[in-house]
């Protein structure tokens, strides 16, 4: 190769860097990292009002010089007919292009929710500048702006903290599960109904917004994962809590750590069980025209506490917990299918299972699967297995006289 | 190309005229003619030594000649006195002797030393005498004797600079050829090593000498590799740097195609992997071609430590190589075009370093590495004492005191530092510079194009390597083209004993200009 060639090659190199142009570079300092996304209805215009948590940057973190004036976020909304158009609004009123890779959460106002929420997902899936991992939560008798505007402690980013309140009460409590707008827009194509969580707002919602709320040990408002929102044909119906919404999680297998009392023979719900193991499984099919859902649920306990008194040491006693606990489960399970059988709506996923494993019955079925589901039987068959007592046998405290 | 050979043409011939080389007389019967001859070639040069003798009744007029400070001043007068001893001959003889039979004696006497040669012609003479020779002229013959008696200050065998090991031989290559072949010569023993001296270099005549083990290196490379350096047309050699430079196969790609070594050891390894070893006088660099990309990621002390320890550090040094080619690319691409890669907090991490950081992330890596590269280049030449204080100043400068300022972020520091460090752990110098190169480029194509562009670059680059012959062997061997047995020695370092196959070398004696005929035989050491 001559000199000549050399030089050529490399100025056709150079021009083709230039013709690319930077294309799609984006310094950090010049965007506006979306952290949260609120979507509320505004009735008299019919628009969705959405509101914008994002990241201040300076007054997060570590980095040097960071103000600590200024809180973690800030929030900005804009209001259109479609979203993706209330998205561009907030350039009037953001200093920087907004950028929605990072949104942890998506909050819903509970009015969209009640008033259906099956067109509001399409941006999510359609754009490529949003992303449908983020979690999903509706505000419970409230709007979504008022939750996003409501500092945490402890977490800088109030969106990420309530991903992770979510996330840490589905672990270990049970009676949520994380859920994310793929797993909305899975539910509302599928041949069931969904549930998403609930988040609340409890105490002074203006004085939330405060970074002095931050500054005290007890804050004068707080968010809180709160029940588990019942939806029907994409309407927000109900508000499924406490056994009913531990009971939804139970059949859809999404049971990870819970705990169950159990009543002793002094003491009412004094024992404490912590389920560590839980495996659900269901089975439908049709006997006359209906559907039977054939659910075995087994499960594994470590007894952590007993106020009331229990001698842990005799077999027979293990074994009464282990029927407390089976019926204990079956309560659960009963509750919430009954409460979803009253609404028609099939939130446990029993619908796409029955197209699954038998479509030829489905086809016979299909209309109204709503109202079928209703009319179903349960078949539940619990096993329970106590696989520790824990660190000790007998309680301390003697039995009862 | 022709223009580089017209070029050296012109200077041979310049030479030729100014150097004073035109004709080669023979040497004269007259003595005080031959010396008047020397003394004008060397233009009356200081170090010159004459010392006439007359012997014999002064019926004999010798004279011997030798320079100063090339030779072995212990030498030169015990070749002298030798020489010109005549106790062994009874009074009768050497009475009666006439120059003819001087000069037989003297030549006998030379003889029993040993390495001794005639010459015939002045421009012998002066090649000899240049070589660190004694030479011995007689008055009244046509012909000179010349011992070798070349010595002068040489510096000893001392430790390795540039390639240390902590467990393995403390040995390195000194200045001296003959020193530097011995201490091959004592690793191998074996009559199989061979070895074969040139001199190259139209003024400077520095002797080369090419080794390999007859038997394991292939016949076919080693004819090709003679040919090569026999066609060199230089006026000097004054490196070993000049001879891979002119040998090269391609000159216009970034990466090193012949490797070098001042270790002893490292030669001896690869004498026996069927490689040839390029000695040259003056610079203990010894060249070894064929070269593939893996050797320049291969140190002696893999094979002295453990193999698990070996492969562990082999990969690590892998790794390495990617972060120093890659890092900052990577870096500047992630920020600048794909924040949605990186993990929320860590996101919002690097989002409040770069707040108030006035220039863009390119720029601000671009300024970190000159900054760098200046503190090094600084710090190579300086006297040790200085240059520890360069360190530390550029240290301060890299870090704290531009953080503190918000002219660069915190993050980038520590890229910078990982890239820089990584590079240093490359074992072969001359590769962590291609390395160096290549990772301004990259950072270029990642600015303006992001992942896509890194990722069209290494396409180019790993097709670039594929291309390089070292000698006629695949520059990327193992690799491409694929040897299975020798993946046991390429990333790995497996157990010495599972490795009982010689290295394959490809396409032994093929050079890149007769490509095609692909052999691939086995090596193996026959006698």
């Amino acid at each position: 190769m001559s000199i000549k060639g050399v030089m050529r090659l490399v100025s056709v190199g150079v021009i083709v860097l230039m013709l690319s142009g930077c294309w799609n570079s984006r310094e950090l300092n010049d965007l506006a990292i979306v952290s949260g996304i609120g979507i509320d209805l505004v009735p008299e215009t019919n628009e969705f009002k959405v509101t914008f948590q994002l990241v201040n940057p300076s007054s997060t973190a570590t980095g040097f010089g960071a103000s600590a004036g200024e809180p973690s976020i800030v929030i900005v909304s804009a209001s259109d007919r479609t979203i993706f158009g209330a998205l561009r609004q907030a350039s009037k009123r953001a200093t920087r292009q907004l950028f929605f890779a990072h949104t942890q959460l998506v909050v819903l106002g509970e009015s969209l929710a009640r008033s259906g929420i099956n067109d509001v997902f399409d941006i999510f899936e359609r754009s490529h500048e949003l992303r449908l991992n983020s979690a999903v939560l509706v505000a419970r008798n409230n709007d979504a702006a008022s939750v996003l505007k409501i500092l945490t402690a402890i977490e800088s980013l109030p969106s990420l903290g309530l991903v992770k309140k979510t996330q840490n009460t589905s672990r270990v409590w049970g009676e949520n599960r994380t859920i994310d707008v793929f797993d909305i827009i899975n539910g509302i194509t599928g041949e069931g109904d969904l549930t998403i969580n609930g988040v609340s707002i409890q105490g002074n919602a203006s004085e939330g917004m405060k970074k002095s709320n931050l500054e005290q040990t007890v804050s004068h408002a707080g968010t809180v994962m709160d029940g588990l929102g019942a939806f029907s044909e994409g309407k927000l119906i109900y508000w499924m809590k406490d056994s009913e919404a531990r009971g939804t999680e139970w059949l859809l297998n999404r049971i990870e750590e819970t705990i169950i009392n159990i009543d002793s023979v002094d003491k009412k719900e004094s024992i404490a069980v912590n389920i560590v193991y839980s495996r659900t499984k269901v089975k439908i099919d049709i006997q006359d025209g209906l559907p039977v859902f054939h659910v075995s649920i087994s499960e594994e306990g470590i007894v952590n506490e007993t106020d009331g008194f229990v001698d842990l040491s005799k077999r027979e006693e293990i074994v009464k917990l282990e029927q407390e606990l089976q019926e204990q489960t079956g309560k659960d399970v009963r509750q919430a299918l009954q409460m979803a059988q009253q609404m028609e709506s099939d939130i446990f996923n029993f619908g796409n299972e029955l197209k699954r494993s038998d479509p030829q019955g489905w086809a016979s079925l299909d209309k109204k699967w709503g109202h079928i589901f209703a009319q179903g039987k349960l078949d539940l068959h619990v096993e329970a297995y106590i696989r520790s007592t824990g660190m000790s046998l007998k309680p301390y405290h003697p039995a009862p006289e | 190309m022709d223009k580089t050979t017209k070029e050296s043409g012109q200077a041979a011939q310049t030479v030729d005229s100014a150097g004073g080389k035109p004709h080669n007389p023979p040497i004269s019967p007259d003595l005080e003619e031959n010396i008047t001859q020397i003394k004008a070639r060397l233009g009356n040069s200081p170090d010159l030594i004459i010392r006439t003798y007359e012997l014999i009744n002064r019926t004999a007029r010798v004279a011997a000649v030798y320079m100063i400070g090339i030779t072995d001043r212990e030498m030169v007068d015990h070749f002298i006195s030798h020489v010109m001893s005549f106790e062994s001959l009874n009074d009768d003889i050497r009475l009666a002797a006439t120059t003819a039979e001087v000069y037989s004696y003297i030549k006998d006497n030379a003889l029993s030393i040993g390495k001794e040669k005639l010459v015939q012609d002045i421009n012998g003479l002066l090649e000899a005498l240049l070589s660190g020779d004694t030479i011995i002229l007689v008055d009244g013959l046509g012909e000179a004797v010349s011992g070798s008696t070349c010595g002068g200050e040489v510096r000893p065998v001392s430790e390795a600079s540039t390639q240390v090991a902590i467990r393995g031989s403390k040995e390195s290559f000194t200045e001296t050829i003959s020193t530097n072949i011995a201490l091959v010569r004592k690793i191998i023993k074996n009559p199989d090593l061979w070895t074969e001296t040139m001199k190259l270099g139209d003024v400077t005549h520095t002797d080369i000498t090419i080794m390999y083990i007859h038997g394991i290196a292939d016949e076919e490379t080693i004819k090709v590799f003679k040919k090569k350096l026999q066609e060199i047309k230089v006026d000097s050699i004054l490196e070993s740097g000049y001879i891979e430079q002119i040998i090269e196969d391609n000159k216009y790609s970034p990466f090193p195609t012949l490797y070098n070594t001042e270790r002893p050891d490292s030669v001896a390894g690869n004498l026996l992997d069927g490689r040839i070893a390029i000695f040259v006088d003056g610079t203990p660099f010894v060249l070894i071609a064929p070269t593939t990309f893996f050797m320049f990621f291969h140190t002696v002390e893999d094979y002295y430590q453990r193999y698990d320890i070996s492969t562990l550090i082999r990969l690590l040094r892998f790794l390495c190589l990617l972060i120093s080619l890659y890092g900052p690319a990577i870096f500047v691409a992630a920020l600048n075009f794909h924040q949605e890669m990186i993990p929320t907090p860590l996101l919002i991490n690097l989002a409040s370093q770069r707040e108030g950081v006035p220039f863009p992330a390119f720029v601000e890596a671009v300024m970190m590495e000159v900054t760098f590269e200046i503190i090094r280049e600084a710090g190579v030449r300086m006297p040790s004492p200085i240059g520890q204080t360069v360190s530390i100043i550029g240290g301060l400068v890299l870090g704290t005191a531009a953080v503190q300022a918000g002219i660069v972020s915190p993050a980038m520091v520590i890229v910078v530092s990982l890239t820089g460090i990584s590079s240093f752990a490359t074992p072969a110098f001359n590769m962590a510079l291609s390395i160096r190169m290549l990772r301004f480029i990259i950072m270029v194509i990642a600015a303006f194009m992001g992942l896509y562009g890194i990722a069209i670059f290494t396409i180019m680059l790993i097709a670039h390597m594929c291309s390089l012959r070292s000698l006629g062997v695949p520059y990327m061997s193992p690799l491409g083209p694929f040897v299975p047995e020798n993946q046991k020695d390429t990333f790995l370092r497996s157990p010495l004993t599972f490795m009982k196959i010689r290295k394959r070398l490809l396409n032994k004696g093929n050079s890149s200009t007769a490509p095609g005929k692909k052999t691939a035989k086995r090596n193996s050491y026959e006698h």
